[in-house]
């Protein structure tokens, strides 16, 4: 350890400017960190999913459904078959949610992907596999299965659940949502708009 | 290994080489952080107007100013590079196109030219440029071109903007529809400004402000793009004719009873009425309207940009934006939803051309009717037939978009305009009969837009010169005035 540490010392003459320029950029790394809302990512709280807004129509429509009272975002869209699948599943997704919003590319009717889909159904059946276990709908299928007449996803029949059968931004035109927390806090905010 | 140290000392630019690697990345890392703090603003700043607008604001780049993303959508009506198989917002010239309406027109100006529709933003230079503008016509004619008719009905009064003339009003008149059309400069809110809607309404018994938002996405389109005529010799008031209901017969029932003709048809004599664009009408009666969908929902959908959600104020045929206009309903891929709307679409203008054809036939065999003698008596019903049926098949050819709006009804008017024509050809054969000529009557040929007017005896060149001339002269002078008028505002 000592040894890598040594061999990445700069000579003398450098040591001030790469103090310097580390510090900037672990700086703007926690100011990324900080407006970014990154550590809400971390967490089960649906509000992280409408952190950028284009979700609001989503999370509206589940916020008022039944579901909203025992199910996060996360329950449904997230696997839960070990720690490490879904923490691998949620940075994937989110990189990829993250990138897209970053270069405006999220398309105009959000919809949900082959994965996504496969998840969800697993899901379904992690909570409500009692209710349908003696029938033949207890089997977890996927997308290609499911195209092949195999079987179906529970929402291909519960097709309001839980966001309703118009999941887009016409659903809800303007639901009121909750907002993002100011990236300052309240005694510098105040000071701010003064 | 060796450590940085003595690489850099050996070779002092691998130094450098890091030093502007780091240089990159810190630029790099600062611009997302830029980026996320101005993306967190977006939606703050959505709702804070930072102008007031004066009530009566004709100019739509004033309104944009304050909302910059509905006026850059709203400028995209000035695109005309979009044509669909039937419409878009290219210019597209019907009559070259569908050379039987110069026929079904005989008498009345659209037989001198007719092209599809371009954006919102055109609509002034349009009217301007029609043949079918420059005689004498009466103001009403600018009633929904312009955000400059609701100031001056409130400067001059609501009757005495109609009963003033159309060139007299041209100063006047100068910026296209926009902004000052549908909302209250105060609160945005939706706002009817044109008083034959309400005038409408009110007949009927309805409020015009008892109606939800939703109804209103529908309604403020419901002000122009409906069926009207101008009532009265010289009031030449706007008026609605949905005293009777909103359907095709009640309106020809109105149309009756008040004994209106827009004009007298060239060869058959026939009384004919001209429908105009009863788009909202139509729409009525289509399972969208039927499920609450409403004009905007389709023409001016949603849409996103990252955290900001606004409405696309492109107003421009849904098939622009498949996926926003229709996928936020329907989950099929835009290929398959493209196929329904055209196979609609294509069923319905071939019902359409039927109609036409037979039209044009009843038309020309009456001619020949009148020609060999036949008199008003032996005419009387086969002139109100072929004034039904050209009152319905123009009801739905005329309507914007009525193919997809609202096909089932569309078909059944066609249907009975069909219908009503032969009856009027049947009886046609047997005046004709009597009168000794032999049938069938011999048709012209009428392959062409060119063919059809010369046909008729018309001077296109004429009609041209005499545009020009207008365009040369009055108009220079018109934007002069509307140049000073608006410097003092």
């Amino acid at each position: 350890m000592r040894k890598v540490l040594q061999s990445l010392t700069p000579p003398p003459k450098w040591k001030v400017p790469v103090i310097i320029s580390l510090g900037i950029l672990i700086g703007f790394g926690l100011l990324i960190f900080r407006i970014s809302n990154a550590s809400s990512y971390l967490s089960d709280n649906p509000n992280a999913c409408i952190n950028c807004h284009v979700m609001t129509t989503q999370f509206a429509s589940w916020q008022r459904s039944s579901h909203a009272k025992v199910a996060t975002c996360n329950d449904c869209h997230v696997p839960h078959t070990n720690i490490i699948a879904t923490y691998m599943f949620k940075a994937s997704d989110g990189m990829r949610h993250a990138t897209m919003f970053t270069f405006r590319m999220e398309p105009q009717v959000i919809q949900i992907k082959e994965a996504g889909s496969n998840v969800v159904q697993g899901n379904c059946l992690r909570c409500h596999g009692d209710q349908v276990h003696q029938t033949y709908l207890t089997k977890s299928i996927n997308l290609e299965e499911r195209d092949d007449g195999v079987g179906k996803y529970c929402w291909d029949c519960h097709r309001e659940t839980p966001h309703g059968r118009v999941k887009s931004l016409s659903a809800y035109p303007h639901a009121r949502v909750p907002q993002l927390e100011p990236v300052l806090p309240e005694w510098l905010e105040k000071f701010n708009s003064e | 290994m060796r450590s940085i140290r003595e690489v850099v000392s050996e070779k002092p630019w691998v130094g450098w080489l890091l030093f502007l690697g780091t240089l990159v990345i810190v630029f790099f890392i600062g611009l997302l952080g830029a980026s996320i703090v101005e993306r967190r603003a977006e939606t703050q700043y959505l709702f804070k107007a930072s102008e007031e607008i004066k009530p009566f604001e004709p100019r739509n780049e004033v309104w944009g100013e304050v909302f910059p993303r509905q006026w850059e959508t709203y400028e995209h009506t000035l695109d005309t590079s979009f044509a669909t198989k039937y419409g878009g917002n290219a210019t597209i010239d019907m009559l070259e196109r569908y050379p039987n309406l110069v026929i079904l027109w005989a008498g009345y100006a659209f037989a001198k030219g007719y092209n599809q529709g371009r954006g919102h933003l055109h609509a002034i230079e349009d009217v301007r440029n029609t043949l079918r503008t420059g005689s004498p016509q009466p103001a009403t004619c600018w009633t929904c071109k312009s955000t400059d008719v609701p100031r001056m009905m409130n400067e001059i009064g609501v009757s005495d903007f109609y009963k003033a003339g159309w060139a007299d009003m041209g100063p006047q008149i100068a910026n296209s529809i926009g902004c000052a059309d549908c909302h209250d400069p105060k609160t945005m809110n939706l706002t009817i400004f044109r008083p034959a809607l309400v005038e409408a309404f009110n007949r009927q018994g309805k409020d015009i402000k008892a109606f939800s938002h939703q109804e209103m996405r529908s309604l403020v389109c419901a002000q122009c793009h409906v069926e009207y005529y101008f009532k009265g010799k010289d009031e030449k008031y706007l008026t609605f004719p949905w005293d009777d209901g909103i359907s095709v017969e009640s309106m020809e029932e109105y149309y009756d009873d008040v004994e209106h003709v827009d004009f007298v048809h060239h060869l058959s004599k026939t009384p004919v009425l001209k429908a105009q664009h009863p788009d909202w009408e139509l729409s009525q009666f289509g399972i969208h309207a039927e499920r609450g969908v409403t004009c905007a929902d389709c023409h001016m959908p949603y849409r996103s940009e990252g955290g900001v959600k606004f409405t696309n104020h492109q107003i421009v045929s849904p098939l622009k934006y498949i996926s926003s206009a229709c996928q936020v309903c329907h989950r099929q891929d835009e290929e398959t939803l493209l196929k329904n709307v055209y196979d609609r679409q294509d069923k319905i203008r071939q019902l359409t051309e039927t109609a036409e054809g037979i039209l044009v036939k009843a038309h020309i065999e009456a001619k020949t009717a009148w020609d060999n003698g036949a008199t008003e008596d032996q005419m009387k019903e086969v002139m109100t037939l072929i004034r039904h049926a050209q009152w319905r098949w123009d009801f739905v050819a005329a309507s914007h978009g009525a193919s997809f709006h609202a096909p089932i009804e569309s078909a059944r008017i066609l249907g009975t305009s069909i219908q009503k024509s032969e009856e009027a050809r049947g009886k046609l054969a047997a005046i004709l009969t009597t009168l000794s000529v032999k049938l069938p009557v011999q048709m012209p040929d009428l392959s062409t837009k060119e063919k059809a007017q010369n046909y008729l005896g018309f001077d296109m060149v004429e009609f041209s010169k005499q545009k020009e001339k207008f365009k040369e002269e009055e108009v220079p002078q018109w934007e002069k005035q509307t140049e000073e008028r608006e410097k003092q505002l």
